[in-house]
């Protein structure tokens, strides 16, 4: 389970997103409310995330973190070639910078990010895309526990558990997501 | 009024006549307040708006992308984003050299004994039970790089024995009086607050290390200054102006006043003033903070950038061999369009 430190050193409320990610499973830290305390709990319970705001006095701690130790947080590299890059650019323009475990998944990142973003957006219709990140969120859920299944009953590997479910998908017409849940159904039923 | 402008050189219109100038809550953010307060701009068609940046990391990304056109920034934060040292990369512009000196390296109530007692670093290092921890303000900063220069001086690997963190400024004194920091390398009015709160002693001044060595700078991206070179150049001339107004020691005790309100340093003056003014209390007299010294601080000299470079490489921050630092320096500091406008001042820029 991905570890969340929020820095709550600033008037933006970060501490708020608290819920939100524990909602949606996630071990959220005790939050750090200066550079001292960040800095104390970077080194003793290791989070794979950093949320901290933009004006954070906080930032340059991790800065210094990540280009001494490498298994430290790391910025996000937010204005060099990332897939994800406008996410990024949106999240800092929403005033959250986010730094992650060097290394880290950022299919597993930009959930986050995104949560995040839309927490602190003034834009309204970010606020709206909150509803569909967090289906999102729910639809990868299903999807891991649907692969898991295959994987366990099945004997496949995780790419040919994926592979079927997308074909199986395709075959219906219908979502992933929807595959999913027939197939946690069924096994649900099969025992 | 116009008499007062009459010696005001030929500068071209600025392309962009507002500015959104970044500068960090530190006494020598004060060229910049000087030239906001006063107006400085305003013979050279430029308005600036002066916006206070509470982290070095804040100021780098805002220069990145745009949200700030220049700042006053950290020598060594303009070459580790060039560099792309931990973070993002982006071609950078040194403008020019905005102060020397002014920067000290604070110990520990603990540590200012034992140095007191006759015992080298070096000896306290080795007897300690866990490593030494010291603060600095930035990875590539000038703090972190006063410090490790100091460390190995005394003998001491910074890379390894020791422990090297960043805390905010403001905080280093409540660090340090918890008894996390044994020692902190920072920017004033910091290290007088320090002493001042009686937790820690001011050791040395940066100044003691390396005699007028180059701090702040004014920097921006390398494309704003290629994009608006006269822009670039009003900006310069409006620096230097603040400057130079600097080295008068009465403007320095009035501007001391207008650094301690909230909206810039937010710190008692009587903690800013002392040291602003060359006063180091119970050190021998050290260089002090200048600014302008008849244009002799402001070239953005490229053997001051390239010595940043060589730090990176010295201390395994940038381990390219292949870069070769005065040709990074060369790219860096704009020296051509500094001595334009110095030239057009009738200050004296060593070419």
């Amino acid at each position: 389970m991905l570890r969340i430190l929020l820095v709550t050193d600033t008037a933006k409320p970060i501490g708020e997103l608290r819920e939100i990610l524990l909602q949606q499973g996630y071990d959220v830290l005790t939050d750090v409310a200066s550079s001292t305390a960040l800095l104390g709990s970077v080194e003793r319970q290791r989070p794979d995330v950093v949320i901290i705001d933009t004006e954070s006095p906080s930032r340059d701690t991790l800065e210094q973190l990540s280009v001494m130790n490498a298994l430290a947080p790391r910025p996000v590299v937010m204005f060099t070639h990332d897939s994800d890059q406008q996410l990024i650019r949106a999240a800092v323009g929403a005033g959250v910078t986010t730094y992650v475990v060097d290394g880290l998944d950022a299919d597993k990142l930009s959930p986050i990010i995104e949560v995040a973003m839309v927490r602190f957006a003034e834009d309204d219709k970010l606020r709206q895309r909150l509803a569909k990140v967090e289906q999102q969120l729910a639809d990868r859920k299903l999807i891991d526990r649907a692969k898991g299944l295959l994987m366990d009953k099945r004997g496949m590997t995780e790419a040919a558990a994926f592979e079927m479910l997308r074909t199986q998908a395709m075959k219906q017409g219908v979502t992933l997501a929807e595959m999913a849940r027939q197939i946690i159904a069924m096994a649900d039923l099969l025992g | 009024m116009s008499s007062l402008f009459s010696n005001a050189p030929a500068f071209a219109a600025p392309e962009k006549p507002r500015l959104r100038v970044g500068f960090v809550p530190l006494t020598d953010c004060a060229p910049l307040v000087v030239a906001h307060t006063r107006q400085l701009g305003q013979r050279y068609g430029l308005e600036l708006e002066l916006v206070r940046q509470s982290s070095w990391a804040a100021v780098r990304d805002k220069l990145i992308s745009g949200e700030l056109d220049a700042a006053h920034t950290l020598y060594g934060l303009v070459y580790g984003v060039e560099l792309g040292i931990g973070g993002p990369q982006a071609d950078m512009a040194v403008l020019m050299t905005l102060n020397q000196n002014g920067q000290a390296i604070t110990v520990s109530n603990p540590l200012a004994s034992l140095l007191k007692s006759g015992r080298s670093l070096r000896q306290i290092v080795d007897t300690a039970s866990k490593p030494l921890m010291f603060a600095q303000t930035f990875p590539t900063g000038t703090h972190a790089m006063w410090l490790y220069s100091w460390l190995a001086r005394e003998g001491i690997d910074p890379m390894r024995e020791i422990r090297s963190v960043v805390i905010a400024p403001p905080e280093m004194t409540d660090a340090m009086a918890s008894g996390l920091l044994d020692g902190f390398c920072a920017g004033e009015p910091w290290n007088a607050k320090a002493e001042a709160e009686g937790v820690g002693r001011t050791l040395l001044a940066t100044s003691e290390i390396w005699p007028d060595h180059p701090e702040k700078v004014l920097a921006c991206r390398r494309d704003f200054a290629a994009l608006y070179p006269n822009t670039a150049k009003a900006l310069i001339a409006t620096m230097l102006d603040a400057c130079q107004w600097l080295d008068n020691p009465d403007h320095r005790r009035d501007c001391a006043q207008t650094l301690a309100q909230p909206e810039y340093v937010g710190c008692p003056v009587s903690l800013i003033t002392p040291r602003f003014l060359g006063d180091y209390g119970a050190l021998a007299q050290p260089p002090g903070i200048r600014f302008f010294g008849d244009g002799t601080v402001n070239y953005p000299k490229v053997a001051d950038g390239a010595w940043f470079v060589q730090q990176y490489q010295r201390w395994g921050l940038l381990n390219r061999s292949e870069v070769d630092p005065e040709t990074v320096a060369l790219q860096v500091n704009q020296t051509a369009l500094y001595a334009e406008v110095a030239t057009c001042k009738g200050i004296s820029a060593p070419l």
